[in-house]
């Protein structure tokens, strides 16, 4: 299992499926503090094809350059034809809905599970 | 001093707020241990506002205090986040937020220093704005975004403005005590009946 995190977050993709789990509070300060997260998730695109499922149930907080982040690799997968992506979400969290909204305008093949 | 506004900038016609300034020194610390201090900072922010509230508003349920508690964490963050990034370096000016509470709305405002071209191109920004509706453009700037690697997101105000429904206003000032950097403070507004309807 490949994790990344700090003391507010943590990011956890599963070895035997293409299948990502956030946690805490993503508030990295830019772009480039960002790539590690974008790499491993624009590895998935390479990968064999099966659904790329990024589950946010338990991300509290997410700041704009995160929203960038998610948007640069659901604007990637999207301009594959093949890529398959859904987002789990979770009602708790209010702002999911919104923002994964304004993903699914840039990809309306993107599932979202509301939780 | 000199103040131009843009954007909306009325005050609260009410005599009695609730109010909380904070004030950072940005000479005191560098931007990246800094960091660390925006999240705490708006995370106060909300739980503070979540505490007064029953008192300023109608009763409230939990998913609707969650939902303003989010709102305010988010922008307090954003405008934080902004002022710390794009505050002109080695000027001794503070960086502040300033949250104000009412039985109407909530307001929150962060200012920083800047030299006269930065405030140009923030003008400029806040101009095409103030234009276009905030959705396009936060879509536009999401595929900008997606052919290079963003030197800054630019996405922070339109979310406020597209994912909050906030009113936005800016005030540019420039004032004797500083020659050559102008204060800029960008101030959002919620209004508690949109947030408490939205929630419901």
């Amino acid at each position: 299992m490949k994790t990344i995190k700090d003391e507010s977050f943590e990011i956890q993709q599963q070895e035997d499926a293409p299948r990502v789990c956030f946690r805490g509070a993503l508030r990295l300060s830019g772009a480039a503090d960002y790539t590690p997260i974008l790499e491993m998730l624009m590895a998935m695109l390479d990968g064999p094809q099966r659904p790329i499922v990024l589950d946010l149930r338990d991300l509290e907080f997410l700041n704009s350059s995160g929203i960038t982040m998610f948007s640069r690799f659901v604007i990637a997968a999207r301009d594959r034809e093949e890529a398959n992506v859904e987002f789990i979400a979770s009602e708790k969290n209010p702002w999911h809905a919104r923002s994964l909204k304004n993903l699914q305008r840039l990809m309306p093949a993107l599932v979202v599970r509301l939780m | 001093m000199t103040t131009e506004t843009l954007g909306d900038c009325r005050k609260s016609s009410e005599e009695h707020c609730e109010y909380l300034n904070l004030s950072f020194s940005p000479l005191s610390a560098p931007l990246q241990s800094r960091w660390r201090n925006n999240g705490l900072s708006a995370d106060f922010l909300g739980d503070y506002v979540t505490t007064f509230l029953p008192t300023a508003s109608e009763p409230l349920d939990g998913s609707g205090q969650q939902a303003i508690r989010h709102a305010v964490t988010y922008i307090a963050n954003e405008l934080l986040e902004n002022a710390m990034k794009y505050h002109e370096r080695g000027v001794d000016i503070p960086i502040g937020i300033h949250l104000e509470l009412s039985k109407e709305q909530i307001s929150i405002r962060a200012s920083n220093g800047v030299n006269p071209e930065q405030a140009r191109h923030y003008r400029d920004f806040v101009e095409q704005i103030l234009k276009e509706d905030a959705g396009e453009l936060l879509v536009r700037q999401l595929e900008i975004n997606s052919g290079q690697v963003p030197e800054k997101s630019c996405l922070g105000l339109l979310t406020i403005l597209n994912d909050y429904s906030a009113r936005l206003g800016w005030e540019f000032d420039s004032g004797p005590e500083s020659p050559g950097i102008m204060i800029v403070t960008t101030r959002a507004v919620l209004s508690l009946k949109d947030l408490a309807g939205a929630a419901a």
